[in-house]
């Protein structure tokens, strides 16, 4: 099998003229292990790799992309991004990044994940089955119980000299319960990603699934009420995807983020810092460079409440005319082309404890899921209406659970509104954030 | 694509430590995008795809592996590594594998292949230009077309054998508008399993004044109301919101990790008598359709709802053999890269005999939703949430002021048994459907319909 530089060699070599070419490879092995009843109910062993490769000439983008292609059929892909660039619209602001060199960052490969046979992950998914349908009498089923990890190889090379490659281990567990009291079922879910699995704390993922389930157990509709809302970490991370694309400079530059005219302002309240940050090690999205070869950065985007600037890859910096690469170019794999995506995307933690953000919301709700926000949150407007479930908060703990609410606002007023942040940070995927308290929000009902 | 005694080998390799089945999926894809955004084609994308995935099943476990490549020892490791996961028992047995002929074949007349990319970009090109010229508010565009042709070669150890092409092509167009502060957007995104001629029903102009007008429509409108009220639903989104509530539950892996509002509930009332619900995926070039499934199983219609009755389960080949009940060929995979599960093809609530503007004209007071942004359920619970992305008040029987911010939510046995009208204005509505980090296309349909009460969760009074 080729070496992925070796294959970002081929399509490099094959640039004609003035051509400009990148070709960004990567190959992952993954293994996913489900357990359900005692058994493993699933096992998944994925090896794959692929080519994209980006052409640019006179200012025109082609690309295309090739599944474990030899060398020769890298080559035939260069010929179709080279046809395809043909009938694009030429716009000067397209040419690759320079280069420059990224800092490694070797703690992102674990040898030790890397080498860990499938027995273990096997037998870890079935003691994360087992704990999470015997910590709790009413809980004795789950909807899933899931260990998995990849180990992964990303190189880009380009004809402007850039040459990078990078390797990663990723792990996770997941699990979904099934809570059961009389004729009710309610579900819990939880998460952890890490680096390593002998690193992952598995045994609290079984438990937090099993309370948040058995937790909302008896949950009612509450009247429809404006009032103070806490959101935990999990229903707070749901509202980071529609912040991030927002604060996108592809979607300022194209008319589409409610932030557009906003750098400089006061747009959120000044306990509320948000920042990016691809080098914060803590956050699973860390790398050192980006899609497109860039060296990572931390990157502030509100500072004390007020917006600080947007994310950019080298074409939407060109474009601006002042930025520069905040190595925010993202794909999804190497069957695309380089967005602008967000790296460990986070709201900095607060000085508050998660039970001195429930003292100040008496009467309020703790919102601990939310859903919808794919469908219910319109990022360039900024209006949402999700759908939720929580606890009510009384006596300065969260009690009675609630159900089928939906809490609706608009992201500046919801950021206005951030009275107090949590300092238990936690990271979802590449989205990292603490306890929040909001003021005031609708939360709708009967 | 593989010859025969390459795939028997295989299929007999991956039931080497025993198992019920061995199945071998092949598949080689190639696809075309286009992205027109801000007035620029900025991209325009080939993809050459391909792998193979080896299935060992026993019970409703399996084990799975893929790989890129299609040579004999890369497909005898995928084997070897599929097999690890059945701990003990006797070799299985291969049987002589024998082709399958389909009962329904989608052809594409015009083959996207043979379309000049110029003409691919002429299509958003158009869209662009007629969402723009369509109001001066309109400030941004993008158009997306996609098409793309996949070749599988489904065997497994049962003998079965089966060789499917599935031509995809979709136009989507997203509108941004603009009147002061306030922004809206439109979508509209029809898809087809079909070629170009798909295009001749659903023209990229018709495609963009849908988008266009959506999104200008909205800049008009007051902020929802919040609270519990009756909601009409326009043609083509009861499929929608019938997807997600009900459809997901009747799948049957959900139901057999008994993680479904609807188990144990066979042949009861659990929706209103007016609601016939179906899954279909013979319907002709439908983009949820197929001639066989991802197991090899051939295309049927499923009865899920018969007046309001509960008439089964969507199978897969796993859950049907636990259940002693034959697969309703619902076993999907996103790519070679995905072991199959029980999936929705095109799911559709069939036409009554109320009258559109009947159902209108008799609502008192409520919301009609011309448009859902998509939803999501929780199938133990049958809790959903949709965003409405285009609604509109109903006072005094007439669909008056549009309203934003607005969602529903409900619980999938109460909202449709709240069923109270059921018109004969049957539409369709084209999306991709992530269920395990999968996508696979899917369609939905239904007429207009009415829900007497359901919570609308808004920001106004």
């Amino acid at each position: 099998m080729p070496d992925l530089l070796d294959l970002c060699g081929a399509a490099v070599g094959t640039a004609e003229g003035d051509e400009a070419v990148e070709a960004y490879a990567e190959e992952s092995r993954r293994t996913v292990v489900k357990a359900h009843k005692g058994d493993v109910e699933g096992l998944t062993l994925a090896e794959s790799r692929g080519v994209g490769v980006r052409l640019i000439v006179g200012g025109r983008v082609g690309f295309a992309y090739a599944a474990d292609p030899s060398p020769d059929e890298v080559r035939t892909a260069v010929a179709r991004a080279r046809e395809n660039a043909a009938v694009a619209t030429e716009d000067g602001f397209n040419r690759l990044p320079e280069v420059a060199v990224a800092e490694p960052m070797p703690e992102l490969f674990r040898e030790e994940q890397a080498a860990m046979p499938a027995d273990q992950k096997v037998s870890l998914a079935l003691d994360l089955e087992r704990v999470a349908t015997t910590t709790d009498p009413r809980v004795t089923k789950v909807d899933e119980a899931q260990i998995g990890d990849a180990v992964s190889r990303t190189a880009v090379a380009s004809t402007t000299g850039l040459i990078a490659e990078y390797g990663r281990t990723d792990c996770w567990a997941v699990a979904v319960t099934l809570a059961e009291q009389g004729e009710e079922t309610q579900t819990g879910f939880s998460y952890r990603i890490g680096r390593e699995l002998g690193e992952l704390e598995w045994r609290d993922v079984a438990e937090e699934a099993v309370s948040r389930a058995v937790d909302m157990l008896g949950a009612t509709k509450p009247p429809t009420a404006k009032v103070p809302v806490v959101l935990d970490p999990f229903a707070g991370s749901s509202f980071l995807g529609v912040l991030a694309g927002a604060l996108s400079a592809e979607a300022v530059q194209k008319g589409r983020s409610l932030f557009a005219a906003l750098v400089g302002e006061q747009v959120g309240s000044d306990v509320f810092n948000l920042i990016d940050d691809g080098r914060f090690l803590m956050g699973p999205a860390a790398a050192p460079f980006d899609d497109e070869g860039v060296p990572t950065i931390r990157t502030e985007l509100f500072k004390d409440g007020v917006l600080q600037g947007f994310l950019h890859n080298t074409y939407t910096a060109r474009r601006d005319g002042t930025a520069t690469s905040t190595g925010n170019a993202r794909r999804g794999g190497y069957t695309t082309v380089p967005g602008v995506g967000t790296t460990n995307f986070y709201v900095a933690p607060g000085e508050h404890s998660f039970e001195g953000l429930l003292a100040k919301a008496e009467g309020g709700v703790l919102v601990r899921d939310v859903s919808g926000v794919h469908s219910g949150a319109n990022p360039i407007s900024g209006q949402f209406s999700v759908g939720a479930t929580g606890l009510r908060i009384s006596g300065g703990t969260p009690g009675e659970p609630l159900r089928e609410m939906t809490i609706a606002s608009t992201v500046p007023e919801m950021l206005k509104a951030v009275e107090g942040v949590g300092n238990d940070l936690r990271f979802f995927t590449s989205v990292g954030v603490p306890s929040i308290l909001i003021g005031e929000m609708t939360v709708a009902g009967v | 694509m593989l010859d025969r005694e390459l795939v028997e080998e295989v299929l007999a390799a991956a039931l080497a430590r025993g198992g019920d089945f061995s199945e071998v999926f092949v598949e080689e894809r190639t696809s075309t995008s286009v992205r027109l955004d801000d007035g620029k084609i900025e991209e325009l994308t080939s993809g050459m795809d391909r792998g193979a995935g080896v299935r060992v099943g026993r019970g409703t476990a399996y084990g799975y592996a893929f790989s890129n490549r299609l040579d004999r020892e890369a497909l005898l490791e995928a084997a070897a590594a599929a097999a690890a996961s059945v701990r003990e028992g006797e070799p299985g047995t291969v049987v002589d594998l024998r082709a399958l002929e389909p009962s329904v074949v989608h052809r594409a007349k015009r083959p996207t292949s043979n379309v000049p990319a110029a003409d691919k970009v002429a299509w958003v090109r158009e869209v662009d230009d007629a969402a723009r010229s369509l109001s001066p508010e309109v400030r941004q565009v993008v158009a997306v077309y996609g098409d793309s042709l996949q070749r599988v070669l489904i065997a497994a150890s049962d003998g079965r054998w089966v060789e499917e092409e599935r031509p995809r092509i979709r136009l989507v167009a997203q509108v941004v508008a603009a009147r002061d502060d306030i922004i809206q957007t439109g979508f509209h995104g029809p898809a087809g399993l079909a070629g170009a001629e798909f295009l001749d029903a659903h023209r990229p102009r018709q495609i963009a004044e849908i988008s266009a007008n959506r999104a200008v429509t909205m800049l008009g409108s007051i902020p929802a109301p919040a609270g519990e009220m009756t909601v009409v639903l326009a043609p083509g989104m009861g499929g929608v919101l019938f997807h997600e509530a009900c459809g997901h539950p009747l799948e049957a892996d959900i139901v057999d990790k008994e993680a479904s509002v609807y188990r144990g509930r066979f042949g009861e009332q659990v929706a209103s008598p007016l609601v016939n619900g179906i899954d279909d995926a013979t319907i002709p070039n439908a983009w949820g359709s197929f001639s066989f499934d991802d197991e090899g199983t051939p295309a049927e219609r499923t009865e899920l709802f018969r007046h309001g009755v509960l008439q089964g389960w969507m199978y897969d080949r796993l859950r049907a053999t636990k259940d002693g009940a034959p697969s309703t060929g619902n076993g999907r995979r996103q790519s070679y890269q995905h072991p199959p599960i029980p999936r929705m093809t095109n799911s559709y609530i069939l036409n009554g005999t109320s009258k559109a503007g009947e159902v209108v004209a008799s609502t008192e007071r409520g919301v009609y939703v011309k448009a859902l942004g998509g939803g999501e359920v929780n199938p133990a619970t049958g809790d959903f949430v949709f965003g409405i992305s285009e609604g509109y008040l109903v006072e005094g029987g007439e669909i008056t002021t549009p309203v934003r911010g607005a969602n529903l939510i409900g619980r999938a046995i109460e909202v449709m048994q709240a069923v109270d009208a059921v018109a004969d204005d049957f539409d369709t509505w084209e999306g991709v459907c992530g269920k395990e980090g999968q996508g696979v296309p899917v369609g939905s349909g239904s007429p207009t319909l009415r829900i007497t009460r359901i919570t609308v969760g808004g920001t106004g009074a």
